[in-house]
Formats: structure tokens, C-alpha cells, sequence
């Protein structure tokens, strides 16, 4: 019998985690909590090697695993993305989990399965690898959404994640299924192939397609397949939640990005409208139902979806302009929300952690150095001018302009006038509110170091690092668009 | 003759078996309604010469994952008359959304026949029946050309376990375990003191 | 399978001949049914011997003297006991669910007896020699624990349910292991058909499996032992906690069913073990017996059913001198010491037999 190894260099982050994870599993289970903290310290290291690894295997065009398992300059720029989100929040996490009592070993662990299942869907290039690596993600974060297992919002939201997750996975098969039978493949090379030349596709893969997108919608959250968010992101605890709004998004993009530029290119009219309206949809949502929210972390779930509006409308574009706009917009987008959920980790009473934005009230009195970093963080959620997120939204609008969807754009400038409100309103209760109870100094340096430098990279400062970023971005969008 | 009275007989029982799951008004009846489906399910398998298949549906699903889900269903103690409520106010929506699917269904059965999926042969070779046992054809594939869908179905499994675990498992204080090593490790010395008595005096 | 009809030999050539005037189907069926109760007639004879045979060796051991009133040395008692259980009332609990009440021992016996259906008792000697003969089998007895929780929950009894969960949780515990038991034996021989596997242990009893696998003979014994419900493992039927366990509710033939299907799949595991390590069919030194003049007793089927009654002694010598498990330690012993050694023999037998050029 002839022996044929597939190649493995490609894969070696996921490799890495893979059998790193396993490695910490034993560790943590033979040595029980007494190695919990080498446990989250090794976690992050492994992240940070396996970061070095994305770099090591380079952007150059690999299929491996029989047609399975894809590496290039797009999946370089989006595991980059996913694994600085992981660690950044791996390294904030200890003091809330310690604080609740739920500092468990099992915890890091999980954090890097999700992210190698989230690397897996970057890198996937069938169906199946899809579906695979989506699963392995969406599996971790459900443990992870229920991980304060006593409290009764934690479970709430675990259950109310798996129940829905599991219905958006059987959307996704269904699409999956539709589509293998109506085109007799399900490797993304071979399908691009399929449709590239003008081809029409039959009525079964467009349903199909339909299906797919849905599922995807339900995991990047966009509306009208938000439901789960708000709930989630509240009961889950918040580094967990942080971890929600930051990597799993990307990943998420990451594959509707591949899926539809990448290998249904050749279908850009008939999907177009679909992200149109997913777009605007999310955008409305976002800034509307934002605007009553008490609860910090509540106003952070809305705020995503809004967030996922205004990157889609980068490849409702349909263009490689547009895709790089969209990737510029999620690495921002990376940085402002870890640095927000940086502050909202440092929130902490004498009685504990506390999350109701009425607690910020007079922050810049008690915190100056915290209350500045969160203004900045909100100002470039709300896109105010020479912060990193006014560049952003302006890169997505100009690429949809350049692709005449001017309704769109229009529809995105006032959804963010809108949205720049309630992100205000944050600043105007630290600034000019009567100071509430002060918060207790943060103990953490990693969790400042995290809010100093997410602070540096959002302030006008990012201004210089905005043309590397887009000529990477660039790069990693052609490497996609072919 | 034989194989298509069997078919007919196997396929008759799969469909009313599974018709009944959805009817039968106590759960455990559907549970083993279900079990009935499986296990015809791979008769129909066996006759298709699939033999591997047909035993590991049996080994997997009626010889675990049924039993397990008969193991939860007995222990419950359902209120059927509650569990009604609301029924028909959903039913309309659930009809609607049934009959999409149907529809789906019957829309990619009959349009394959008028139009032919185009990258049908992309996949790996399917080996000749005669020339290997269908066994061995599945594990070469899974093997080789799945290898990493495999793997990481395998981890997936295992990160639903710690899953489980994590959420599920306590321990309980005050609540004795059996140490195996410490009571064979036990010798005569540590457990039994001979101690002299002296007449009149007590220990 | 034609084979086999030639061993059979004239009985049910004759059969089939009376009934050529039937259409083929009819004939075919036929032939099936003749097949069938050639295998379940003797088998059903050889239970009630086998009982017969087990009371003596437990009384033997105890010092008694065991069944010696009904037939010379007592060798009709199972007759005896079978004909009481058949002539008395079967009795139907007033809060039972009737249907699955009556069908878990019929689920019982023909899950028992179906298993036999690719036990091979001599060279091509055999129903149905399936490719994946091995894998069937252990479908088959994974069913087995259907007739208990079917009539532990029907029964609706306390002490009934509480066995039908016991007992799950035992046979699904201890069939993890011999799971990966079979695995180390289908590695090492490359295949799943029974007859494959005893033919790789032809020629002489050094080339048995015992003594390559024996840890795994070891552990798949142990947990046949479980898988039955058998002393040590008998918590199912625990008669100082649960009274008789699920058949607590059972009466006359519904009680017999239950009774000559556990010995079914007594009988059962012990050709599996005979089959799997000891060399099935094969005489221990071939050769041997033919030297001496004026017998047949070489024939393969004996030396198999020679085998299967050493092991039934041995499940009998277990039932008369073992103690009953506590179940924590029942647990204890499948999940954190039969499943990580068999699953460590898995990754071993594979590597050596890769090793050693078999794959």
C-alpha cells in the first residue's frame, strides 16, 4: 500500500494548540487547581507562540489534507486578528475569575480549544472543515457562556447560546447539504471553480447559499440573527464575554469572508442584496437598541452588532477594496473592544465587580487615567474624526460609494450619528456625573497594560499605522480575491 | 425476490417506526420506536451490502446513545397534559416552517434528475465492492483523506466531555472515598495495638 | 453456507427435499428456519443441562449434594422445573404497562439466541459468516440491556427500575472495555470474521491468543462476567436489596425467558472467549487425538464445545466462591482500570502488530 503523509507545515499553529491543549489538560487534571495560574500563564504563552507560527508558516497559497485545510495571506491577517483577541484576553481574565471563584484550569483550556477551532475556520476550505472547526468553537464558548455555573444568569445565557447555537449549526448543515447536492462538491477551490465563469448556479445552491449565510449571521451576531447577543453577553461572566465580542466575531467574518468572496465570487449579485440587508438591518439595531441600555456589558452586545453592521458593509461592496476596508474595520474594531472591556474588567466596588453604567458616574474624578482611556475607547466606537475608528467606518463608506451603493453609506453615517449618542452619553456620566462609589485601583498590570496600549493604538496616534494596516490588509484581500 | 421483500418489509418498518416516535403519547414508547427505526435503518444498510455501517448504527446508537436517552426519559416524570399547552398556538408557525423544508426536500430530489450537480466525481475514488471489504474502504478514507476532519471530530467529542465535566461535576464535602492504595497499604502494625492487661485494672 | 447443510448431513436434506413442490422463496425460507432450529434446538438443550451441570458444581463446592430426586442423578431437574414454570399463571401487574412487560423477555431470549447466528463451531461450520461477525455480536449483546430496562421501567416497581438503571449503567460501563478488547484482536489478525480470527490461531495452542493477548483475555472475561450480570457483578438482581431485582415482577414462562436467555448469553461469552483467545475450533496439539485408534474425537465442534464448557465451569466456580461488588467499586474497576488499560493495549497491539509487518 502506498503511504502518502499529508503536509503538516501549514497547520502547525492549530497543530501547536492542539497538542498543546492536551498537554495542559493532563496537566491541569493530575495537579488539580494548585497549577490553575501555570496553567492560564502557559495558555497565553502558547497563544503567543502559536502567533509566531501564523507568522513562520508566511502568506503563501498552501492546501493541505486533501483540499481540506487552506493557508495564505488571508488566513495570515485573520489568525493574527483571533490570536492576539485570545491572548489579550486570556492575560485579562485571573482577577474577575478569582473574584467570582471560578479561577479553574478547565477555563484556559477551553479558551484555547475555542481558538484553535476558531483558527481551524479560518484556515477551512471545504464544507466539512468549515463545519468542524465552527462546531469545535461554538462548543467551547457554550462551556465557557455557563462557566459561573452556580449563577443562575450564567447557565441562563450557556443554554440560551447552546439552544440557539444548535439551531443556527442545523441552518448551516441544511445550506451545507443543499448545496453539496446541488453541486456534488463541497471544497471551496473546486466550487469557486464551478461558478467563476458567469456559470448559473441552479435555484439549489442559491437556497443553499441562503441557509449558510444564515447560520453565519446567527455567529457574527449580525441582525436579524442577534437574539442571543445581549442575553449572552450579560449573564456570561465578562471575560468570557470579552472573549465573545473579540475573537469568535472574527473567525466568524473570517469564513463569511472566504465563503462569499472567496469561493462564491462568482455570485456576487445574487448575495449582494442579502448582506445589504444584513448590513443595514444590524446598523439599525445597533444604534437604536442601544440607546436604552443600563447595563454596561448589555450596551457592548448592541454595540457589536452594530460594529458587524458597519464591517459588512465593506463586503456588501462586493470588491477587493471592499474586503480590505472590512478587514482594516475588524483589526480596529479588535483593539477598541478589548481595550473597552479592559475598563469595563477594572469596574470594581469594594463588594465586587459591577457592570450597570450608572457605576461609572464620576469616574474621571476617582480614575482619571481609566476614565481617559474609556473616552478614548468610546470616542473611536462612535467614529469622532482622527481616532481609529473614524478611519474604519470611513473605509468601509468609501468602498461602498466606489461600488455605487450609496444608499447603504447613507444608511451607515446616520445609524453612527445615532450610535456616537449613547457612546457619549458614557463620557458625559464620567466627566460630568456626580461621582458614584469609587472603584477599587486595578490590581492587574496586565489588564492596564492591555487598556494602555488598545488606549495608544485608538488615539489620533493611530493615524500613523493606518497605512500599514490597509496595505496588509490589502495584501491578505488579494490573497482571498482571486 | 428475497432481497426486495426484505427491503419492502425493513423499509415499511423503519417509516411506521418512525412515524410512531412522533405519535405514540408516552415518550418511552418513542424511545423504543426509535430504537425499532435504528435497527431497521440497518437492516436497510446490511441489504445495501454495507455491513459496517449497519452494525456500527447499532453498536453507536441503539447500544449507547438509546440506551442513555432511555436511562433519561424513564426517570422522567413528564406532565403530558402541561407539556400540550401552547401546542396548537405554535403549530401554525411550525406547519409553515415544516412545509418549507418538505418543500426543500422535494425541490432537490427532483431538480438533480433535470439538472445534474456539475462537480459531481470531485471527491476521492469509491473503491470496487469486490476488491475490498467495505471496512477496510471506510478506514482507508478516514484515515487518509479525512484524516484532519477525523482529528477534529475527536477533539470536538473531547471538549464536549470537559464540557460536561466542568459544568456538572462537584465535589462534595463530607462524603467518604474508597482510597484502594491506602487499605492494601495497610499493614497489622498500624491497625491492631496488643496492649497487656493487668488483672483488676482495666484498659 | 452449503457447507454447512452437508454436514447436517441427511435430517434436513430431507426436509427441504419433502418441500421442493413449494415456490423458491418458500424454499429458501425454509432451508432458514431448518438452519435455525438446528442451532437453537441443541442449544436450548444444552441451557438446561448446563443448569443442571452448574447446581452440581455449586453444590460440589459447598459440600452439598445438589439436584438428585426427579431422574437418575437428578439429570431431569431441569425438565422438571421448566414444565412447573410453563403449567403456572403469568401474572400481569395491575400498574404494569402490559405491552412492554410481556415483549422485554421475549427481547431477552431472541437477542440471546440471535447472537449465534455467526458463531462458527467448526471450519465453515457456520449460519452466516459475515464479514463484520466480531462487530455483530457485540451489537447484539449491547441490546441485551433493552430486556432489562424495558422490564425493570414496565413493571412499575421500585426495586425493579432501580436494577433496569443498575444494570444499564453496568452493561454500558463494561462494554466500553470489551469494545476495545476486540479492537486488540481484530488489529492483531487484520480482520472481523470470526472464522478469520480462529483460523489465525491454528496450529497448536502455543499459537492461541491467551498467550499474546492475555491481559485483554483477562479483561474481556472480567467484564463478560458484567456484561452477563453474573456473581461478582450480579447487582442487578441483588436479592438482599432489590429482591430479584427486574424480574421481581416476573411469573412462569415470562420468568423462564428471562432465565434460558441469561444462559444463552452465559453460554455465548464463553464461545466468544473460546473463540477469541483459545483457539475455537482448533485442538490444542492437532494431531494428537487422531493417534489414538478406534475414536473420532478430533472433530472441531467437540474440541469447541469442550472449551465452552470449561469456561461455563469457571463462570460456575466465580458464582460459588466471589462475594458480590459494591457498585461504587463495580464502577471503580471498568471505567479507571479495564478502560485505560484496554484503551493503552489498543495503541500497543496496533504498534506492535505494525511492528511486526501484520498490517
Amino acid at each position: 500500500m502506498e503511504q502518502s503523509y499529508p503536509n503538516l507545515i501549514p497547520a502547525l499553529p492549530e497543530l501547536w494548540l492542539a497538542l498543546g491543549a492536551l498537554v495542559l489538560l493532563m496537566l491541569g487534571v493530575f495537579r488539580t487547581n494548585h497549577v490553575r495560574r501555570t496553567v492560564n500563564n502557559a495558555a497565553a504563552l502558547m497563544l503567543a507562540v502559536a502567533f509566531f507560527l501564523v507568522f513562520a508558516v508566511g502568506p503563501t497559497h498552501q492546501v493541505t489534507f486533501s483540499g481540506l485545510f487552506v493557508s495564505d495571506g488571508f488566513t495570515l491577517f485573520m489568525k493574527a486578528l483571533v490570536l492576539l483577541g485570545s491572548g489579550a484576553v486570556l492575560v485579562m481574565s485571573k482577577p474577575y475569575l478569582v473574584d467570582k471563584d471560578i479561577f479553574r484550569f478547565e477555563y484556559p483550556v477551553l479558551v484555547v480549544t475555542a481558538t484553535l477551532g476558531m483558527l481551524m475556520m479560518v484556515s477551512a476550505n471545504d464544507m466539512l472543515s468549515l463545519y468542524l472547526g465552527l462546531e469545535l468553537q461554538s462548543l467551547s464558548l457554550y462551556v465557557l457562556a455557563a462557566f459561573n455555573r452556580d449563577r443562575q444568569r450564567s447557565t441562563e445565557a450557556g443554554l440560551k447560546y447552546f439552544v440557539l447555537g444548535a439551531l443556527s449549526s442545523g441552518m448551516l448543515l441544511y445550506g451545507i447539504s443543499l448545496i453539496y447536492g446541488f453541486s456534488g462538491t463541497t471544497n471551496f477551490t473546486i466550487l469557486a471553480g464551478l461558478y467563476s465563469g458567469g456559470a448559473t448556479p441552479s435555484v439549489g445552491v442559491l437556497v443553499g447559499l441562503v441557509f449558510v449565510l444564515a447560520g453565519l449571521a446567527f455567529k457574527i451576531s449580525a441582525a436579524p440573527f442577534h437574539m442571543w447577543t445581549p442575553d449572552v453577553y450579560e449573564g456570561a461572566p465578562t471575560p468570557v464575554t470579552a472573549f465573545f465580542a473579540a475573537a469568535p466575531k472574527i473567525a466568524a467574518m473570517a469564513l463569511v469572508v472566504r465563503l462569499l468572496m472567496g469561493t462564491f465570487q462568482g455570485l456576487v449579485a445574487d448575495w449582494q442584496q442579502l448582506v445589504v440587508f444584513l448590513s443595514i438591518a444590524s446598523m439599525v439595531v445597533g444604534a437604536f437598541l442601544a440607546l436604552v441600555q443600563t447595563n454596561i456589558k448589555r450596551l457592548m452586545a448592541y454595540s457589536s452588532i452594530g460594529h458587524v453592521g458597519f464591517a459588512l458593509v465593506g463586503l456588501a461592496a462586493g470588491t477587493t477594496e471592499g474586503v480590505t476596508s472590512l478587514l482594516v474595520y475588524m483589526a480596529i474594531y479588535l483593539s477598541m473592544t478589548l481595550g473597552a472591556f479592559a475598563c469595563i474588567l477594572s469596574m470594581r466596588h469594594k463588594e465586587g465587580m459591577c457592570e450597570d453604567i450608572s457605576d461609572l458616574a464620576g469616574l474621571a474624578k476617582n480614575q482619571p487615567r481609566m476614565a481617559a482611556a474609556l473616552a478614548i475607547f468610546m470616542f473611536s466606537l462612535a467614529g469622532i474624526p482622527l481616532l481609529a475608528g473614524f478611519f474604519g467606518k470611513l473605509l468601509v463608506f468609501l468602498a461602498a460609494i466606489s461600488a455605487g451603493l450609496y444608499t447603504l453609506a447613507l444608511i451607515g453615517v446616520l445609524a453612527s450619528v445615532v450610535g456616537a449618542f449613547y457612546y457619549l452619553r458614557i463620557v458625559k456620566i464620567m466627566y460630568f456625573d456626580e461621582p458614584a462609589d469609587a472603584f477599587e485601583a486595578p490590581e492587574s498590570r496586565s489588564i492596564g497594560l492591555v487598556m494602555g496600549v488598545t488606549a495608544a493604538l485608538n488615539s489620533p496616534l493611530s493615524f500613523f499605522l493606518i497605512s500599514p494596516l490597509v496595505a496588509w490588509a490589502g495584501a491578505a484581500a488579494g490573497a482571498l480575491v482571486l | 425476490m428475497i432481497a426486495a421483500l426484505s427491503f419492502y418489509l425493513f423499509a415499511t418498518v423503519t417509516l411506521l417506526a418512525g412515524l410512531m416516535v412522533i405519535l405514540s403519547r408516552n415518550p418511552v414508547h418513542s424511545v423504543l420506536f426509535l430504537i425499532l427505526a435504528f435497527f431497521s435503518a440497518a437492516a436497510l444498510f446490511v441489504l445495501l451490502g454495507a455491513e459496517f455501517l449497519a452494525m456500527v448504527l447499532i453498536i453507536v446508537y441503539v447500544g449507547a446513545v438509546a440506551v442513555l436517552f432511555l436511562f433519561v426519559v424513564m426517570m422522567l416524570d413528564i406532565d403530558y397534559v402541561q407539556l400540550r399547552e401552547g401546542f396548537a398556538q405554535y403549530m401554525p408557525i411550525g406547519g409553515i416552517i415544516g412545509l418549507m423544508l418538505l418543500a426543500e426536500l422535494i425541490m432537490v430530489a427532483t431538480a438533480r434528475m433535470v439538472d445534474p450537480p456539475i462537480g459531481l466525481g470531485s471527491g476521492p475514488a469509491i473503491p470496487d465492492a469486490d476488491a475490498v471489504t467495505n471496512t477496510e474502504a471506510l478506514g482507508r478514507l478516514l484515515y487518509t483523506d479525512y484524516i484532519y476532519a477525523f482529528q477534529t471530530a475527536g477533539l470536538v467529542l473531547l471538549v464536549a466531555m470537559i464540557g460536561a465535566i466542568v459544568l456538572t461535576h462537584r465535589k462534595r464535602p463530607g462524603v467518604k472515598r474508597q482510597v484502594i492504595a491506602d487499605q492494601i497499604s495497610r499493614t497489622a502494625k498500624d491497625a491492631i495495638e496488643v496492649v497487656k492487661v493487668k488483672s483488676g485494672e482495666g484498659i | 453456507m452449503a457447507d454447512f447443510f452437508h454436514t447436517l448431513g441427511a435430517p434436513i436434506r430431507w426436509i427441504v427435499e419433502t418441500f421442493l413442490w413449494l415456490p423458491e422463496p418458500f424454499q429458501y425460507l425454509l432451508y432458514i428456519v431448518a438452519l435455525v432450529l438446528a442451532i437453537i434446538l441443541p442449544l436450548l438443550l444444552a441451557v438446561a443441562m448446563l443448569v443442571y451441570a452448574e447446581r452440581k458444581i455449586w453444590a460440589a463446592m459447598q459440600m452439598r449434594r445438589g439436584p438428585n430426586v426427579v431422574g437418575p442423578f437428578g439429570l431431569l431437574q431441569s425438565f422438571a422445573d421448566g414444565l412447573k414454570l410453563f403449567l403456572k399463571e403469568t401474572v400481569v401487574p395491575s400498574g404494569a404497562n402490559k405491552g412492554i412487560f410481556l415483549l422485554a423477555p421475549v427481547v431477552t431470549f431472541s437477542l440471546a439466541l440471535v447472537a449465534w447466528a455467526v458463531i462458527p463451531f467448526d471450519a465453515k461450520l457456520v449460519l452466516a459468516d459475515l464479514n463484520v461477525g466480531v462487530l455483530y455480536v457485540f451489537a447484539i449483546s449491547s441490546l441485551g440491556v433493552y430486556g432489562i430496562l424495558m422490564a425493570g421501567w414496565a413493571s412499575n416497581s421500585r426495586y425493579a427500575l432501580l436494577a433496569a438503571v443498575r444494570s444499564a449503567a453496568q452493561m454500558v460501563s463494561y462494554e466500553v472495555s470489551i469494545g476495545f478488547v476486540l479492537v486488540t484482536v481484530m488489529v492483531w489478525v487484520g480482520s472481523l470474521n470470526l472464522s478469520d480470527i480462529v483460523e489465525a490461531q491454528a496450529g497448536g495452542f502455543w499459537n492461541w491468543h491467551i498467550f499474546s493477548h492475555l491481559p485483554m483475555a483477562v479483561i474481556f472475561f472480567i467484564s463478560a462476567l458484567a456484561e452477563t450480570n453474573r456473581t461478582p457483578f450480579d447487582l442487578p438482581e441483588a436479592e438482599a436489596e432489590l429482591v430479584a431485582g427486574y424480574q421481581v415482577e416476573y411469573s412462569s414462562m415470562a420468568f423462564a425467558l428471562f432465565w434460558l436467555g441469561e444462559y444463552a448469553n452465559i453460554i455465548l461469552m464463553c464461545a466468544l472467549t473460546s473463540l477469541l483467545f483459545f483457539g475455537g475450533w482448533h485442538s490444542p496439539i492437532p494431531g494428537f487425538m487422531e493417534t489414538i485408534p478406534f475414536t473420532d474425537w478430533s472433530a472441531g465442534w467437540l474440541w469447541f464445545f469442550w472449551k465452552i464448557f470449561a469456561f461455563f465451569f469457571l463462570f460456575g466456580w466465580i458464582k460459588a466462591t466471589l462475594p458480590r461488588y459494591r457498585y461504587d467499586q463495580l464502577m471503580r474497576l471498568g471505567w479507571k482500570v479495564f478502560l485505560p488499560i484496554s484503551l493503552f493495549a489498543v495503541v500497543f497491539y496496533a504498534g506492535l502488530a505494525l511492528a511486526l509487518g501484520k498490517i
